[in-house]
This record gives C-alpha cells, sequence and structure tokens, in this order.
C-alpha cells in the first residue's frame, strides 16, 4: 500500500514534477518516469497499467498526465482515491493546465502533494485542507506575535520612563552628596541603559556582565513598583532590589527580550535571605528592629510537618553618645516564645523588668552602620509548634489530569493573625515551552521559563482577600512536578508581638528619638 | 548506496540562473525574490550542480527569514543537498541548520512545525537529528492533530535509522500511550504503523486489546490493521486463528478499499476453501459494485489468480463473474471471458452458454459502439466452449448462424469458422447445418464469408436434395445470367460510379503484406479483404449477394464458386441416378463459368479478371467437361481430409500447449512437499511467502536486483584498455530495465601515484550519463573500483566511450588513456514475447519504419538459417512450426518481439533457396520508432551470416 511517487508529465512524456515518498534513486524514478509514455496504451477506457514491477495509475489533465506511481500489491481503490484528489488539487494551484503553468506552480504542487501522501501512505484530507495546510496561517502564530509586539511597546514606554528616571538621579548624584559606592552604581546604570535603549539590536545584556548590571540597574529603581522617591536612589543596592525583579514590567521586558533571541541569564528566583533585608532607611539615631524567620513545611495533603519561627531583636545606633541606653520592651505574653538574651545583657533585669541593658552599665552599645546591618542583636526568641492554626498561610493545590491536560487548581487561604505583604507563591512545572494558559487567577503571575516556575504574586492580603484562587492548565504532567511550592512573604506583626515601650538613657535627660520595625518574613516555607 | 532522489522538476535549460545572481537575491531583502531565488537554487540542484558556496549565503540569510514560504524551500533545499562527506560522514557545517530546524520545531505556527517534522521523516543523518529529539518529542502533545501525526511519523523514521533506537529507546512506549489517548485517525494510523514498523509485538497486543472495536476505526488504520495481519501471520502461522475473527469483521466496512485489502488479505492467509469462497464472493461484489474501469480490471486479475490456485472453489462463482459482462467496457468484458472460458465445467456449461446467447442477442438490438467487437469476442467464447464441450454445439450454433450476415465482418468470418468446424466435428449436426446454411445464404453480405460458406456448401451437401439444393442456392444468389449485357450497360456505369472509388481506396492502402502462413506477398485478394474496407454488399439483396460481390470485381470469390459448383456437380454425378440432371446441372455450371469469364474481361469493371481467378475457373471447365477418377478424388476427398488435419493439429497444438504450462507447474524432484494435513496450506513455501510483500516493494523502488550467478558475470566483463597501457581498466556491464551500470576497476600499472584520475565517458544513441565522474588518486599498483550508471530511454544500440585522464608528479601534462568502445546491445531489451495473428498483421500496416535486410548467408538449409536468425535476435516465431516443416525450397516466417519499454519489433523472413543451393530473400524488420528497425537490422547484418 504504498505510493512510490506522484508526477506530472506532458502528453510528450516530459518529467515536469514529481515527487517521491520513499527512498529510490534518480536513476530509477526517471527511468519509470520515461518507460510510462511509452507504455500508455491508446483508445483505452481504464487508466493503469503494470509493469513487471510496478503500476502506474494515471489520469489526463487536459494537456498534461497526472501520473501515481505504486507498487502491484497496493489498493487500487485507495490509489484511484489519491488520484482523484491530487487531480483536483493541480488545477487549485496551477491556473494553466500546460508545461509552462506546472512549471510556474512545481513547488507549490510538491508542497500539496507532500499533504496528501506521507511517506506513501494516503493521507485522510480534502482539497480544503490542503490548502489551508498550505497557506499556513496560524492563529497561534499572530497571536504570538501580537503579544511580542505590544511587549516591545511596552518595553519601550518603560526605557523612556527609566530614562528619564535616569537623568534624575544623575541630576541627584552630581549634587555629591553620595557615598562611592552609590557613583560605582550609577556608572553601571549608565552603561546598561545606553544599551537597553536600543532594544533592537538585541544585544542589550551580555550574558557576562549583564546580570550584575542588570541588578543594579533595577535596584535603583525602587520607586517603579513601589511609588517611592527617587531619592531612594541612595538606598543600598542590596535593600529591595529583588523585590523589582519579581515586578511583573521586567520580566515582560526581560520576556520580550528572550523572544528576540537574547540569552538571559534569568535568576529571577530570590532567595528567601535577600529579602529580609530592610525596606526603609535608617535615618533615625536610633532603631530596633525585631525580626521573626518562618521556617514552615507543610504537607500537601494537608498537615504540617514542620513550625518554626525564629525572632531577633536587634538595635542599631548611629552615633557614639546615644550608645548608653537600656530598652524596655513588651512581650505578648505568648507561652510558647522562649526568649533568650545575648550573654551580655543583664539577665535579672530582663527577668523582673523587661528592660533590657548591659551587664555593664558603663559600656555602651556598639554603634554605626558600619558594622552588621542589621545592627546588634539583644534577645532572640523562638517558638515551635504543632498547632495548624498558626500557620499563617496554607496552600491547597489540586491537579488534575483531563484529555491530554492537565488543571491545577490552586487556592491559598491565610489566617487572620497576619495581613501579608507581598506574597509569591512559586510553583513548579514540567518543562514547557511556552507559559501555560492561566484560567484564573486572583493576583498576578509570571513565568519563569528557565526554571520553569510559574509565580503568582498577591501584593497585599488582608481580611479582603483572605482566600484566592488561581487555575492553570498545563500539558500532561504527573501532579508530583507541582510541588514543593515555595511562599515568600512578609508582614509588618510578629508572633511574639514584641514592642519596645521605651529607651532609658543612663545618663538621664530626654529619651532619644527612636524607630521601632518590627518585620516577620520567610525563610523557607514550603509545600511539599 | 546511491542517494536517493526525492524530487524531480522540470527545468528549462534555456534560463540558467547564474549562482551569482541566486546569491544577491538572497542576501537582499525582498522575500519574493528570496523565494524565487530558492526556487532556482533548488532547480540548480536537481540538475546536477552542487553549488558549494550558496549553503553559507543560505544559512546567513536564509534561516532567520520569517516568510513561511521561504522556510519551507529551505526544507526542498536540505533534502536535497549533499549532507556527507564522500566517506559517508555528515559535514561540519550542517551543524548550523540544526538550530534553525530547532527553532522551526518550537515554532508559534503550526504548519511550519508540522512541514518540518515532516521533513525530518527523510533525513537519515543522526548527527543532525540528535539534538532535535527532545523538541520532536514535544511535538507529540501537540494539540494539533496535524503536528501529531507528522510527529509521530518522524519518531518513526528517526526509530528505523540505523541508531535510531539508541536514539530513542522509549519510542515504541510513547508511541503506544500516543496511541491510547489519540483521536485523530491519521494520527493513530501512523501511529499503528509505527508500531507495526517498529515494535510488531506492542502492535499485535494494542490490536488484540482492542479487537471489538476494529470494526469502528477508521479506514487508514484498518488497512494498516490488514498489512498488520498480514505480516504477523506470515512469519508466524500458528496466530492467524485470532486475527481471521477481525478480517471478517472486516469485510463488512463501509470502506471499499478496506474490503479489497480484507479479501487480498484472506487469500494469503488461508486456503480454506470457506476463507477463498468468502474472498471470492468480496471481489465479485467489488466487481459489480465499482464503476470504475480500472478497479475492475484489477478486481478481475485478482479473480484470475484466485482461478489458477483455485479452480475449484471459482467454478462455483461462474455466474457472479459473468455478471461483469454488462460493463460496457471491451477490456473488462475480455477479460472476464477469459476467466470464465477457463472455469466451465459439464455442470455448469449450460448455464453459461445461455448466458453468452443472451448477451449475444442483446448485441442485436442495442446499437452501441463497439457491439460489433463484443459479438465477435462473444461468438469465440462460445465457439470454445463447443470445441471443448461438443454438446451444446447443437444449441448454440442455429443461433449463430443467423450472424452470418453479420455486417461485422470480423464476427461473420467467427460464425462461419465456428460453423465450419462443428460441421466436421459434429457430424449429427451435419443435416440441420447445411439446411440451415442454404436457408440463410442469401444473407450473407461479406466476400470471405461468402466464400467460406460456399466451401461448406461445396464439401458438406452429400445427400442429393442437399446437392440439388445448393446448386439452387447458389445459381439464385448469381441471379440472372449474363452478369453483363449490354442492355444494361448504362445501369451498370451508373454502378460503376460508385465502386470506383470504393476501389481506389483498396488501391491506394495495397501495400505489400503479409500472409497468415507467413507468405511475403505483394498483392493478393484475401489479403485484401482482410485488411482494407472489406467489401461487403451495400443496398438491397434483390439481384442476390454473390452477384453484387461479383460486379465490384471480386473474382477471386468468382474462383471459389467456380469451385464449389464443381464439387456440387461432381457430387450430383454420383448420387443422382438420372444422368439428364447431371448434364443438366454441369451445362449450367459451365454456362455461369463462362459468364463470369465474359464478366471478367467486359470493360464495365475497374480492373480485368486477376490471373489466378481466371486460370482456376478455366481448370473448372475442363474438370466439368472431362472428369478423371483421380482429380474426383481430389476434389471430392483431399480437401476435406486437409481440414480435418489442419482441425487435429489444431488440436494438436493445443493440448501441447496445455501440457507444456502443465509442465511448469510440476514440482521438481527435489522440493519440499506440503502435506496438506501437517501443514493446512499448498502452493508456496513458507520462504517464498514470507519476502513476498517485501519484495513487492523493493522490487518496484528498483532496490531488489536479482543477481545472477557470478559465473555468468565473468563472461560480460569487457577490457577496456591495453595491458600495458599505465593504468588497466576493465567493465562489467550489467543491464537492467532502464539503466546500464558499469562496475569499471582501475589499476594503475605504474609505479608512481596517479592523480586527478578521472574516468571521462561518453554516450551515443539515446544514453545519458546520470552524474559527473569524480576525480580520484590512485596509488602505484593499487585498483579503484568505479560505477557509472548511465539511463536507456528507448531501445536502440548505443556506444559508451570515454577516456581515462591522470596527472602524474614529474609530467605536468594530463595523460589521456582511450578506452575500449561499449557497445550497448539492443537484445538486452528485447525479449520473445507473442502476439495473435491478426495483431501482427494490424501492427504490420501501421508501423512506419521498415528496414529491409537482403538475405547473405552461408547457410545452405532455410530452417537452420531461420533459427539461426531467432537465437540471435531473440525473437518468437509466430508461425507455427507445422508450416515450416516441409522442403520445399522457400520459407516464410513472422518473429515478434516486445521491448522493455513496451515497444513492438516485427520480423518477417522469406527466404529461397536458390539453384545453386544458396539461400536468398529478405528480411523486413518493422518498427514504430526508427530506433528498433536500425539497431535490429544492424544486428541482423552482422549476425545472418552465421555458420561459419
Amino acid at each position: 500500500m504504498v505510493v512510490l511517487a506522484a508526477s506530472i508529465l506532458s502528453k510528450s512524456g516530459k518529467v515536469l514534477v514529481s515527487r517521491q515518498f520513499v527512498e529510490m534513486t534518480r536513476i530509477r524514478i526517471e527511468g519509470l518516469l520515461a518507460a510510462f509514455p511509452k507504455l500508455l496504451g491508446t483508445g483505452k477506457q481504464h487508466t493503469y497499467f503494470e509493469t513487471e514491477n510496478v503500476r502506474y495509475v494515471y489520469q489526463p489533465i487536459e494537456a498534461l498526465y497526472l501520473v501515481l506511481v505504486t507498487n502491484k500489491q497496493s489498493n487500487i481503490l485507495e490509489d484511484l482515491e489519491t488520484l482523484r484528489l491530487l487531480s483536483k488539487l493541480v488545477p487549485e494551484y496551477s491556473v494553466s493546465l500546460d508545461e509552462e503553468g506546472i512549471g510556474k506552480t512545481a513547488f507549490e504542487l510538491i508542497f500539496a502533494f507532500d499533504e496528501v501522501i506521507c511517506l506513501g501512505h494516503k493521507e485522510n484530507v480534502t482539497v480544503a485542507q490542503v490548502k489551508q495546510y498550505c497557506e499556513m496561517e496560524s492563529h497561534e502564530e499572530k497571536l504570538h506575535k501580537l503579544v511580542l509586539q505590544s511587549k516591545i511597546n511596552e518595553t519601550k514606554d518603560v526605557m523612556k520612563r527609566k530614562a528619564s528616571e535616569i537623568e534624575k538621579s544623575k541630576i541627584d548624584k552630581n549634587r555629591g552628596d553620595k557615598g562611592g559606592f552609590m557613583s560605582m552604581g550609577s556608572g553601571r546604570i549608565e552603561t546598561s541603559l545606553s544599551e537597553i535603549s536600543i532594544p533592537s539590536s538585541g544585544s542589550g545584556f551580555g550574558s557576562g556582565s549583564g546580570f550584575g548590571g542588570l541588578i543594579n540597574e533595577v535596584d535603583s529603581f525602587p520607586t517603579k513598583s513601589k511609588g517611592r522617591q527617587p531619592s531612594s536612589a541612595t538606598a543600598p543596592p542590596k535593600g529591595s532590589g529583588m523585590q523589582l525583579g519579581k515586578s511583573q514590567k521586567t520580566n515582560q521586558f526581560l520576556e520580550s527580550l528572550k523572544a528576540e533571541g537574547e540569552l538571559i541569564v534569568e535568576d529571577a528566583k530570590p532567595k528567601a535571605g535577600q529579602a529580609k533585608a530592610a525596606t526603609a532607611l535608617l535615618t533615625d539615631p536610633i532603631t530596633l528592629t525585631a525580626e521573626e524567620k518562618l521556617n514552615v513545611t507543610l504537607k500537601r495533603d494537608g498537615g504540617m510537618s514542620n513550625f518554626d519561627v525564629q525572632g531577633t531583636l536587634s538595635l542599631q545606633i548611629l552615633n557614639q553618645e546615644d550608645g548608653l541606653i537600656q530598652v524596655q520592651i513588651e512581650t505578648g505574653g505568648n507561652p510558647g516564645i522562649l526568649f533568650k538574651t545575648h550573654p551580655n545583657m543583664n539577665k535579672e533585669l530582663f527577668s523582673n523588668e523587661n528592660i533590657l541593658g548591659l551587664k555593664d552599665p558603663n559600656r555602651p552599645f556598639p554603634t554605626g552602620p558600619a558594622g552588621d546591618a542589621a545592627g546588634v542583636g539583644l534577645l532572640k526568641w523562638r517558638m515551635q509548634s504543632a498547632d495548624e492554626s498558626m500557620v499563617p498561610l496554607s496552600i491547597n493545590c489540586w491537579p488534575s489530569v483531563s484529555g491530554n491536560e492537565t488543571y491545577v487548581s490552586i487556592e491559598y487561604e491565610a489566617s487572620a493573625m497576619f495581613d501579608l505583604q507581598n506574597v509569591v507563591i512559586s510553583i513548579p512545572l514540567p518543562a514547557l515551552r511556552e507559559a501555560p494558559s492561566i484560567r484564573q487567577i486572583d493576583g498576578e503571575w509570571r513565568f519563569d521559563s528557565r526554571n520553569s516556575i510559574l509565580e503568582w504574586s498577591i501584593v497585599l492580603i488582608d481580611n479582603s482577600n483572605r482566600s484566592g484562587s488561581m487555575e492553570f492548565v498545563v500539558p500532561p504532567a504527573d501532579s508530583s512536578v507541582f510541588f514543593p511550592i515555595s511562599v515568600r512573604f512578609t508582614a509588618t506583626s510578629t508572633y511574639s508581638d514584641l514592642k519596645v515601650v521605651n529607651i532609658i538613657p543612663l545618663r538621664g535627660g530626654a529619651p532619644p528619638k527612636f524607630s521601632q520595625r518590627t518585620n516577620l518574613v520567610t525563610e523557607n516555607y514550603q509545600v511539599m | 548506496m546511491e542517494k536517493s532522489c526525492t524530487l524531480l522538476i522540470h527545468f528549462d535549460k534555456g534560463t540558467p540562473a547564474i549562482a551569482n545572481e541566486i546569491k544577491e537575491a538572497l542576501e537582499g531583502n525582498d522575500v519574493p525574490a528570496k523565494i524565487d531565488a530558492m526556487k532556482k537554487a533548488i532547480m540548480l540542484l536537481l540538475n546536477g550542480e552542487t553549488l558549494p558556496q550558496l549553503f553559507i549565503t543560505i544559512v546567513r540569510y536564509v534561516l532567520p527569514s520569517e516568510d513561511h514560504t521561504v522556510q519551507k524551500l529551505l526544507l526542498l533545499y536540505l533534502e536535497i543537498i549533499e549532507k556527507t562527506d564522500t566517506k559517508g560522514r555528515v559535514l561540519p557545517e550542517m551543524i548550523l541548520i540544526c538550530q534553525n530546524l530547532r527553532n522551526n520545531l518550537q515554532h508559534p505556527n503550526e504548519y511550519i512545525r508540522g512541514v518540518t517534522l515532516r521533513f525530518l521523516c527523510r533525513l537519515n543523518e543522526t548527527e543532525i537529528i540528535e539534538p532535535l529529539i527532545p523538541s520532536v518529542l514535544q511535538n507529540l502533545e501537540d494539540r494539533h492533530p496535524f503536528i501529531r501525526r507528522n510527529a509521530i511519523l518522524a519518531v518513526m523514521s528517526i526509530y528505523k535509522l540505523p541508531q535510531g533506537e539508541q536514539l530513542l529507546v522509549d519510542a515504541p512506549e510513547m508511541i503506544e500511550k500516543v496511541l491510547l489517548s489519540e483521536q485523530d485517525a491519521s494520527a493513530k494510523r501512523n501511529a499503528f504503523l509505527m508500531l507495526f514498523t517498529c515494535a510488531q509485538d506492542r502492535a499485535v497486543s494494542y490490536l488484540l486489546t482492542h479487537v471489538d472495536r476494529v470494526s469502528e476505526w477508521g479506514e487508514l488504520l484498518q488497512m494498516v490493521v490488514l498489512e498488520l495481519i498480514r505480516k504477523v501471520c506470515r512469519t508466524n502461522r500458528a496466530e492467524k486463528g485470532k486475527y481471521i475473527k477481525i478480517i471478517i469483521s472486516l469485510l463488512n466496512a463501509p470502506s471499499t478499499a478496506v474490503i479489497y485489502e480484507c479479501a487480498g488479505t484472506l487469500v494469503s492467509l488461508s486456503s480454506a476453501p470457506t476463507a477463498i469462497r468468502a474472498a471470492a464472493n468480496t471481489y465479485c461484489q467489488l466487481l459489480l459494485s465499482q464503476s470504475d474501469n480500472n478497479v475492475k480490471l484489477i478486481v478481475l486479475d485478482r479473480l484470475n489468480e484466485l482461478k489458477s490456485s483455485h479452480r475449484d472453489i471459482m467454478v462455483d462463482l461462474i455466474m457472479d463473474v459473468l455478471r461483469a459482462l454488462s460493463s460496457p467496457n471491451l477490456d473488462i468484458r475480455r477479460k472476464t471471458l477469459d476467466i470464465v472460458l477457463e472455469l466451465i465445467t459439464p455442470l455448469n456449461i449450460n448455464e453459461v452458454v445461455l448466458m453468452l446467447k443472451k448477451e449475444v442477442m442483446k448485441t442485436q438490438s442495442g446499437e452501441l459502439e463497439k457491439n460489433g467487437e463484443y459479438r465477435q469476442m462473444l461468438i469465440q467464447a462460445i465457439h470454445s466452449c463447443a470445441i471443448k464441450f461438443p454438446e451444446v454445439a447443437s444449441t448454440v450454433v442455429h443461433l449463430l448462424m443467423d450472424f452470418l450476415g453479420d455486417s461485422n465482418v470480423a464476427s461473420a468470418i467467427d460464425v462461419v469458422v465456428f460453423v465450419r468446424e462443428i460441421i466436421e466435428t459434429n457430424p449429427k449436426l451435419r443435416v440441420s447445418i447445411i439446411t440451415r446454411l442454404l436457408d440463410t445464404f442469401y444473407q450473407i453480405r461479406a466476400a470471405r464469408v461468402c466464400s467460406c460458406a460456399l466451401w461448406i456448401i461445396g464439401e458438406y451437401c452429400l445427400s442429393l436434395s442437399e446437392v440439388e439444393s445448393g446448386i439452387a442456392t447458389i445459381k439464385q444468389c448469381l441471379g440472372e445470367l449474363p452478369f453483363y449485357s449490354v442492355s444494361e450497360e448504362g445501369e451498370a456505369t451508373d454502378a460503376s460510379k460508385k465502386t470506383p472509388q470504393a476501389n481506389s481506396i483498396t488501391v491506394s492502402s495495397r501495400r505489400p503484406a503479409v500472409l497468415a502462413d507467413g507468405t511475403y506477398a505483394t498483392q493478393s485478394a484475401a489479403s485484401e479483404t482482410a485488411f482494407s474496407a472489406p467489401t461487403v454488399v451495400q443496398g438491397s439483396l434483390v439481384s442476390g449477394n454473390i452477384r453484387s460481390l461479383l460486379l465490384t470485381g471480386d473474382f477471386f470469390l468468382g474462383a471459389v464458386v467456380a469451385c464449389t459448383l464443381t464439387k456440387l456437380v461432381l457430387r450430383l454425378q454420383e448420387v443422382q441416378p438420372s444422368k439428364v440432371e447431371v448434364n443438366k446441372a454441369t451445362t449450367q455450371a459451365l454456362l455461369i463459368f463462362v459468364s463470369m469469364l465474359q464478366l471478367g474481361q467486359s470493360p464495365v469493371l475497374p480492373h480485368p479478371i486477376d490471373n489466378d481467378s481466371n486460370d482456376r475457373i478455366v481448370l473448372c471447365i475442363r474438370l466439368l467437361c472431362d472428369t478423371g477418377d483421380g482429380i474426383r478424388t481430389i476434389w471430392l476427398q483431399s480437401c476435406r481430409q486437409s481440414f480435418v488435419k489442419m482441425l487435429s493439429e489444431k488440436q494438436l497444438r493445443e493440448t501441447e500447449e496445455l501440457k507444456a504450462k502443465a509442465q511448469v507447474s510440476h514440482a521438481q524432484p527435489d522440493d519440499l512437499i506440503d502435506f496438506y494435513h501437517l501443514k493446512s496450506r499448498k502452493g508456496m513455501s513458507q520462504l517464498e511467502l514470507e519476502d513476498e510483500v517485501q519484495d513487492d516493494l523493493k522490487r518496484a523502488t528498483g532496490e531488489f536486483v536479482n543477481d545472477n550467478d557470478d559465473a555468468n558475470k565473468l563472461n560480460r566483463i569487457l577490457q577496456l584498455t591495453g595491458f600495458s597501457d599505465p593504468v588497466y581498466a576493465e567493465a562489467y556491464v550489467s543491464v537492467h530495465h532502464y539503466d546500464i551500470v558499469l562496475d569499471i576497476t582501475v589499476i594503475n600499472r605504474t609505479k608512481e601515484t596517479l592523480q586527478n584520475l578521472c574516468l571521462e565517458l561518453a554516450t551515443m544513441g539515446d544514453l545519458k550519463l546520470v552524474e559527473r565522474p569524480q576525480n580520484y588518486t590512485l596509488a602505484p599498483e593499487s585498483s579503484k573500483q568505479i560505477k557509472a550508471n548511465i539511463k536507456v530511454s528507448s531501445t536502440e544500440t548505443g556506444v559508451i566511450f570515454g577516456n581515462i585522464v591522470y596527472e602524474t608528479s614529474n609530467v605536468l601534462e594530463r595523460t589521456v588513456v582511450v578506452l575500449n568502445d561499449i557497445h550497448i546491445d539492443i537484445m538486452d531489451y528485447i525479449s520473445p514475447a507473442v502476439c495473435t495473428d491478426a495483431a501482427f498483421r494490424t501492427m504490420w500496416a501501421e508501423f512506419e519504419w521498415e528496414n529491409k535486410v537482403a538475405v547473405n548467408t552461408v547457410i545452405q538449409d532455410e530452417k537452420e538459417f531461420l533459427n539461426h536468425i531467432i537465437k540471435s535476435t531473440n525473437m518468437k516465431c509466430l508461425t507455427p512450426v507445422s508450416a515450416l516443416d516441409d522442403e520445399c525450397g522457400f520459407l516464410a516466417a513472422n518473429l515478434y518481439a516486445k521491448s522493455v519499454f513496451g515497444e513492438d519489433a516485427l520480423v518477417n523472413l522469406s527466404v529461397e533457396k536458390q539453384a545453386d543451393g544458396k539461400l536468398s530473400g529478405y528480411i523486413r524488420i518493422r518498427s514504430k520508432t526508427q530506433g528498433i528497425a536500425l539497431s535490429l537490422g544492424d544486428k541482423i547484418t552482422l549476425k545472418q551470416k552465421g555458420g561459419g
């Protein structure tokens, strides 16, 4: 059941077009076709003949012969069907049915023949389908191009804005009150900006230094997403950079760059630790930071295998003269929390009066931003629990296979204890070429195709959206692929509910001004 | 292994595109120009140019193009370029296209993905394919069936590559999974096909788990299922029980293609009568239900095969097969009749003849174009029935005799020949046939029929009443005497006004003709009636048919009439007691003879009586006037005897042919014997069966070359250069159907390295060199095998000549060694064939080219000379041996052969032994094309000397 070749010959026996569907040598096919006109009888009422080895089934079309060369055991009924289809196709592609006309459209005919016969086997197609296949009008491609175009446009907008911001920051910089570090940073910005300003050149981010450049560059514009003042350019670059990395616009930018054929080392998945960095600026002479890190492992089918909160209270003093102080705190009285003071602290004072002071009252607290950015640790606490109600955010993921697609629906539920900020839920996906189709989502999403992770981000979870869901579709995959889901978020209240009530200067005088920050961050929050 | 060729496009050499122009257009941004340039580049490549410099241009400027047509053309380009070096390694630059292919496999446009996958099916280089595999696999899960279809095929072809199993270890599992979830019919078929070719056991298990649903599957899939069943059962016959059920269920499939395939599968699986019957029934149904002539003819071929292998079963279906006669196509009818005639048994003969008779009647009523020919066919069929089963003759002969007066001369002749044979072989019917013949004689219109009928009357009117009525009938048909009188002159001139036209045609078309016995005649009444417009009585029959024929100048008929009357009168003398009556009849006959002679000399007719007829009539007159016993026996008995002898010889020949046929199918002494009870099938042995299908395809693609034994091969070695030449070359020439392969061994006989050694070949005649020769370097005293392909496009003697050119390090100039010419023999292309006498004559009359070769030989014996010519030209002698038997000093024979291109070669040999013992005469060759006539003539001139 094999068609060896489909050919068009002129009446005089010249081979105009021939497409072979099985491997055969040129000499063989030419020989077969050369024999055709000689074997062609006249005045017969049937249109096939056989030689020792092959069968020719043909059909005269005006001044041409359309010939199928098949093996002798080929199914004549099927071959005739094929021949009929081909004979309908030829006039579709060739306006004039003569040597010249066929010569002009030879390639189109070959393409059409290819659609009808595949490796010698007949395909079940109609003339209309063949035409459609040959026209290659693809909705998907249009869509793809449209998306690409819009991304490019968007990127251009971003570019303009950034350019103007950089202008501003340059002016700021020129005022000359910034450290050397900054100047180095902005230097980088300039170079990278000058590169991105011509995105079509496609060479914007050389992968060698591109990463660093990119981060610095993004770091410099935290305002973009958070609406802060351009003055923030003075912030240490390490600050909120990664936050911005997560933002939608940048992703699109990267996407479009990728689409333009740029190789981008995209490592947009920040480590949890980096998120701990303070968001605000240390402008007050005394800053007290209470931070809790959350290590939670949830089971995918409910339940909790690990829940661990580690908190620190740290003190940062800008000026030496403010060093001689004591800190009075107030805790929420949570019995599950065990506090431990720094060995240099006066334990009795703390256990009796909740005041943190050094054992030696004449020694000042160490000072300066030059030290550990987090300041001096005064107090540590730890809480472990098996109580599921303590979990701030529970994730429920339901992959289900239907047909040749997998539907995954995910929902989160946040406890009323906290208002969570910058929630990012990262779901690993099977290797995909394009983004999964998102059916429904509360919040925003982006797809990191390199690591094939889908990130679902919700800027703020408060009483208005204690629960939310997302649904997306991917090609069939095992459900285990979608785990572990990791979650990042921050919150401004803590489990310990620790508050600084007062700062007591040991030398007397008015209590100095201080600022207090409370922060809950995730260190390792996973649904296994 | 020779490169395969995937497409051919006619390339007009008038507009050669220059590589530079193409390059420029490719580098530009104008898409239509790019497309155009790509097309040109592909055409140049197909035409044998290599264009190596274009590759990089294409990689740089065409690969990134977004235009779909450009991409598709690019794939075609990649398909035809040389991807490996001479040692079969993939060229390093090919890696450049990998990235593009990969992008295409992930292209948002599904059609680009599809065509790229399809392209991969044609790719053989693992190095290129390997990096693409993940992308191919991704496409297996695409949502477009179009992609999945092609992806599956791509997986299949990758898996089929030599290292394919390593590249895609789990391909069968994957495809099996796909098959389970696939919905699209085509994709499903492809998936099944993949399992079928790559993991047969999986395909089988899939089939067996879904047995119940096979009948619901798509047509395409069902076809593959049948193919699978055939293959499985060939290798493992014990399994077939499982599948018969599937086939039976598919016999009711809606698609006729599937039904047809089912029947074929059934036949190949089983020889059980039920299975064969079911298959035959299916074929018969298709025969009736399909309106397409091609289908009918091929189905008839299948039935014919069944007939030869399972005659007993087919006998029962004879009436079903006969129904195919309802088709108006003559080829179909002929094939049907051929099959039916061999299935006739005493049991069904009556039914068959009844049906044939009905068909004959039908031809009388309808006025269809081909009715005459069809009737002739039917009459011939009935004729052969009657010979096999003489008892039916009585029922048909009278019916057929109605057609003696048929306006279709050929069928009328068939009838009269039939009657002639029946009357001899069936003595019981003689009386009734004669009576009937005498009754209907006046209806006969054609001269040839007339003369044959007259012979019958002359021979078989035995009783007094028959003889008398015979004479009376002839007289009646001759009309009133004289044929021509002065008073009729006016009338006759009127008539003659018409006749000259008719005759002028006859005269102009008269040319040398070959008689049935092989004699080469320049003029013959008999032959003329056979080829040119047959002489048929026009208009009314009032004046008698013989008379009208005579008046048109047919004196040969006149001679026949004279002979018949003479015979009748001679017989009358034996049976009529009354002398008066006899004398009366004699005088009347004499009067008729004289009138005919008179007519022959009259000026009204366009030409006077010819000498032969004149002599014959005069002889008859003499005979009636003076009869002797010797002559009487000759006239009354010898004629009949020789006729009987002719009939018996014909029968003998037929039985001999049958015997010869039977001989062929006899088993060899050392053949395997299949015991029916042990093996449940007969006929072909296991080995033969297994390869049947595979070979069919291989033969078709030309992959399958039947190598003759090597001893034969050595006989055909040609020495091309001398032994003392610096380069010795010899060639083995093998001629396949349409191509000649030269296997040339080149040996360096010197102590130096020969560089740039090139075998330059050129051809004369209808031969074409397929590829350009390559350069080689030949180390001292080493040898090299070079292959050259030459394409042949018609049967003609050709010459291949050439040089070997090379350089050595110390001589700057190129040295040339001239090769011996290689003559390609026409004999390799023609093979003995058989055609009917009539066909031979028609072709002889039609063909335009004649080559006349005078006989010039040392052979003294005519017979020996004929055999020599037959042997040296590889032709078949059509003239029966019996006709060549006796020593009479001259010999005429027709030879026939067919070329592989389907051309006919006709040869007529007429020789006469001269007084001095030498042979003289001519050999005439006729063919449609000049090539054969010339080449064959040359061959004969060369060979005819013979003997010495």
